[in-house]
């Protein structure tokens, strides 16, 4: 490898793209539509937020100016949570409009996340959404393909290669260079963009810089320019294995659709029929089933309940629920909260362990098609993946549990079981409780989560670099 | 114009011997496949539940019943569900659209219903982000694809290898040489249309009426849209790489940006906090009330159901009839918040629908969502329904609660049944006339520039 003629080439590719017109008209319609799409994606997520701040404070407040009522009553009157979007929602939407945004919480019930935007939408939503993380996975390859596509084929249609190859560059040194070139013309063109539109939109959506979503900003950054020199790798060997560029530029397009609409889309299907997911119906029947064997509360003859009843009889060493020291009433409620949350966390546990195993064929396909796996990293450090939500729904259910716990403590100390119904407690009680915040999966999460799309990522470099050497080692691609 | 029969046979042996045509037409076929496999799997996965709906229903109240032995119907009735049910139109196989995001059951209780519209159905988000690859998408988003690789380089490959020349020396009419290449693509184009759509036809077990004619007419409109656009570039008389990198830079923009813009545009214009704000007011309407006199509460109720005024309601005394005329205000109080966000997803319905005007990809697929009813508004059809079910189901059982029936002297499935909407052919016939118009403005258009690029041509060395 002769490093002087690596950097010539790269000298040369990058003034001949910038010498033509084309690339720049290109890079000047992505350019707006990047800007458009940072512009669009900060307003609608300051937006929405500002929206969900709103119905959450309403809902605060309503919670903190109910009079004194009897415990239980509030447990039914219950909490609101609504979920606003994470700080870098705005640079990839990921599966924020697919997800639910509220959610009520009761006793009793675990509800689902509800008000999803892909809900409220009509089939426009399906196309696709126009955020940055869009333009730079899907538009930003396409860009490389149209400027590289003929870099090496081109040269080999008017004899250029031949007297390069003539002198003392290697094949290889040659699509390096030219590698090299494209690379830092990409770079050059869209990585300062990136990174100021991340910084920029993250300031305006939150007024501050967090060291953490920094350091997101820089992986970020640093993992599409993983994802572009994989891109003008490819588009180089392609471009090199090609007879004339008509045909390097078909080859390129053909491998874009691959990449980007039908192994995605058949991946997630394919997921889906490995793996089947319950139904709604009958996930929820699966629950009701596990919790009358464990234990029915409203059933007067139910083993579990008539053994907690004689125990805690015996407990007390009374002959009678009236005579107890504390509510009965009260403690059975919570036995039943007990049983029902932890067959419903149990069911819940399997069925996002199902989704994930179906989401996992598209991961373990980003060795194939490395858009996979930039789109789930993307994801993952956006905090509009499939696990941030998760966590979202697991920390309602926990936040509800709690509540209910507390709010059922007050009824079993503080309310006689005579006259259950006919008492009330000072609105204190439930004052002090804290609010729900939803606590963000961490940067570690989020890059174990990724994991292996972060190792397809590497393991593309590798062997763009190995594709590159094997293509050049051939004499029939240098014709 | 005179096209030559020879010359005509001459084409389309050449144009069928080509890589291309075979492995196009193959690969759409094998997707058209898959897209018949994933549309069954998804509906019939559906419709499997829903059947098992009535089952689970009967045992579900009979439980409740068993349980409610001995307490009167007012304490009972807080616990059952509802079931109601959204079955599939025999056109949804071919495109799914909203249909796996929305739910497609919901249960409810004789509760206040606001809270109980919008459950979620349980779906893999990824699985709706990556969305279907149904009939629809095969259509709409590859068909394309396959007119732009039969007809990007008709004339440009053979100016760049020079049989252009010859053409234009040896024939009579050049503009019956032009429109005899195209008229071959476009003819083999059709046949792969008609083709995939008849194995649509028998693979998904459409029937054969009206809609399904629908569907044919918006995708033969559409495919040809996409021809003429072929054909403006071609007129435009550059190189095949120039038509390629134009034609699937117009399907990138046609197909994925402006709907990706246009959907910003949509929500943003018509935002609808009101789905928060029905849920806020609902639990609000309704749990204040038990801090409060009672008759204002019954007071609202009886102006709707004046007929419970006779039974007494004591004023500190806890009774069912007061508990259900709470819930009802609960969602008096929301119905203006309810109406009004049903009414801007009708209006985001609308919308969508005029700046489809502007994008015949767009109008295609609202048009074949139309047919198939799995568009936004047709879930609220069915949102709606559930509503009236459960008006009806309140209405059966008010008299036994305020009766003070007991549990087991009255028949829990004796309610009204839940009728399913039916299927609600609607016209599409602003979609396809948008497609039309815009095929046929490109046609036009394309006619101006063959004209002055190939056959009105002065240099005729260089051409």
């Amino acid at each position: 490898m002769h490093f002087k003629f690596i950097t010539i080439i790269a000298r040369q590719e990058w003034a001949s793209i910038f010498r033509s017109k084309i690339p720049l008209a290109l890079f000047s319609v992505l350019l707006v539509v990047s800007l458009l799409a940072t512009f669009t994606g900060w307003q609608y997520v300051s937006k929405f937020n500002h929206q969900q701040k709103n119905a959450h404070q309403q809902v605060h407040d309503q919670w903190m100016s109910q009079p004194n009522r009897h415990p239980h009553r509030v447990a039914h009157y219950g909490y609101m949570v609504f979920r606003e979007k994470s700080p870098l929602s705005f640079f990839d939407f990921g599966l924020d409009s697919y997800v639910g945004n509220s959610v009520f919480l009761e006793a009793h019930r675990q509800n689902t996340v509800n008000m999803s935007e892909a809900g409220f939408s009509n089939g426009m939503l399906r196309f696709g959404e126009l955020s940055m993380a869009m333009v730079l996975q899907l538009l930003v390859p396409l860009f490389i393909i149209f400027i590289g596509f003929q870099t090496i084929s081109g040269l080999k249609q008017n004899g250029v290669l031949k007297i390069l190859l003539c002198q003392k560059a290697s094949y290889l040194d040659i699509l390096i260079g030219k590698t090299a070139g494209l690379t830092a013309v990409v770079w050059a063109l869209f990585l300062p963009l990136l990174l100021v539109s991340l910084i920029a939109g993250n300031l305006l959506i939150t007024g501050e810089i967090q060291g953490e979503t920094l350091l997101r900003t820089l992986l970020l950054t640093f993992l599409y320019a993983l994802y572009f020199l994989i891109i003008t790798i490819l588009v180089v060997a392609v471009s090199a294995m090609s007879k004339s560029s008509k045909n390097a530029l078909m080859v390129l397009v053909l491998i874009w659709m691959l990449f980007f609409i039908v192994i995605p889309k058949s991946a997630q299907s394919l997921g889906g029929s490995l793996h089947e997911a319950p139904g709604k119906i009958a996930f929820e029947q699966a629950i009701e089933q596990d919790v009358s064997e464990q234990g029915d509360s409203h059933d007067p003859d139910d083993p579990h309940f008539a053994s907690l009843k004689a125990n805690t009889l015996k407990k007390y060493g009374v002959d009678s629920i009236s005579h107890l020291p504390v509510n009965y009433g009260a403690l059975v409620m919570q036995e039943g909260e007990n049983i029902s949350s932890n067959i419903f966390n149990e069911h819940f546990d399997r069925l996002i362990s199902i989704y994930k195993s179906q989401n996992a064929v598209s991961s373990v396909l980003s060795f194939i098609d490395p858009y996979l796996a930039i789109r789930n990293i993307s994801m993952n450090l956006s905090g509009t993946d499939f696990d941030s939500f998760t966590a979202f729904q697991k920390q309602t259910e926990k936040y509800r549990f709690e509540k209910t716990k507390k709010l059922n403590e007050i009824h079993l100390t503080q309310i006689k079981y005579q006259n259950d119904s006919k008492q009330k407690v000072s609105a204190k009680n439930w004052q002090e409780q804290p609010d729900f915040a939803f606590q963000p999966l961490t940067i570690n999460q989020n890059l174990t989560a990724g994991g292996l799309s972060l190792t397809a990522l590497l393991a593309w470099v590798l062997a763009g670099f190995g594709a590159l050497t094997y293509v050049s080692s051939k004499r029939a691609y240098q014709l | 114009m005179k096209i030559n029969m020879k010359v005509l046979f001459l084409e389309i042996k050449n144009f069928l011997l080509g890589k291309t045509v075979l492995i196009g037409a193959i690969s759409l076929l094998l997707f058209g496949f898959y897209s018949f496999y994933h549309g069954n799997q998804v509906i019939d996965r559906q419709q499997k539940t829903i059947a098992f709906v009535p089952d689970v229903q009967k045992h579900h109240l009979q439980e409740i019943a068993r349980h409610g032995t001995g307490k009167m119907v007012g304490s009972t009735a807080y616990y059952p569900f509802f079931y109601t049910t959204n079955p599939a139109s025999p056109w949804e196989k071919f495109s799914i659209g909203q249909r796996d995001v929305n739910p497609f059951t919901l249960k409810v209780k004789m509760l206040a219903i606001e809270g109980q519209l919008y459950d979620s159905e349980l779906t893999n988000p990824l699985t709706l982000l990556v969305g279907n690859l149904d009939a629809s998408f095969v259509f709409i988003f590859l068909f394309p694809l396959l007119i732009i690789a039969f007809t990007y380089n008709v004339l440009s490959e053979e100016q760049e290898n020079g049989v252009w020349k010859i053409v234009r020396t040896t024939s009579d009419s050049i503009g019956a040489a032009i429109a005899g290449k195209l008229l071959v693509r476009l003819a083999i184009i059709l046949t792969t249309t008609l083709l995939v759509f008849l194995t649509a036809v028998v693979a998904l077990q459409l029937p054969v009426s009206a809609p399904t004619f629908q569907l044919l007419l918006v995708v033969l409109l559409y495919v040809l849209f996409w021809f003429t656009i072929s054909v403006l570039v071609i007129a435009l008389g550059k190189s095949s790489s120039f038509n390629a990198t134009t034609l699937v830079c117009i399907w990138i923009f046609l197909a994925i940006l402006f709907p990706g813009v246009a959907n910003i545009a949509v929500n943003n214009s018509i935002p609808v906090p009101e789905a928060a704000e029905t849920a806020i007011r609902q639990r609000e309407g309704y749990h204040a009330k038990w801090d409060q006199p009672k008759k204002p509460t019954m007071e609202k109720f009886y102006a709707v159901y004046p007929q419970y005024r006779k039974y007494a309601i004591s004023e500190d005394k806890y009774s069912p009839g007061w508990y259900y005329a709470m819930q009802f205000s609960g969602d008096l109080e929301s119905a203006n918040s309810s109406e009004k966000l049903f009414e801007k997803l009708m209006q985001r319905q609308t919308l969508s629908e005029r700046i489809a005007r502007f994008n015949p990809v767009i109008a295609a697929q609202q048009s074949l969502n139309k047919v198939a009813n799995t568009d936004l508004t047709s879930h609220i059809r069915y949102l709606q329904s559930v509503k009236a079910h459960h008006r009806q189901i309140r209405e059966y059982f008010y008299p036994f609660i305020f009766e003070d029936t007991p549990t087991e002297s009255i028949n829990w499935a004796g309610y009204p049944a839940y009728r399913p909407n039916q299927y609600l052919q609607e016209p599409v016939r602003g979609g396809m006339i948008a497609i039309l118009i815009w095929a046929a403005g490109s046609l036009i258009a394309a006619q101006i520039l063959f004209k002055r690029n190939f056959i009105k041509i002065k240099d005729i060395q260089n051409a």
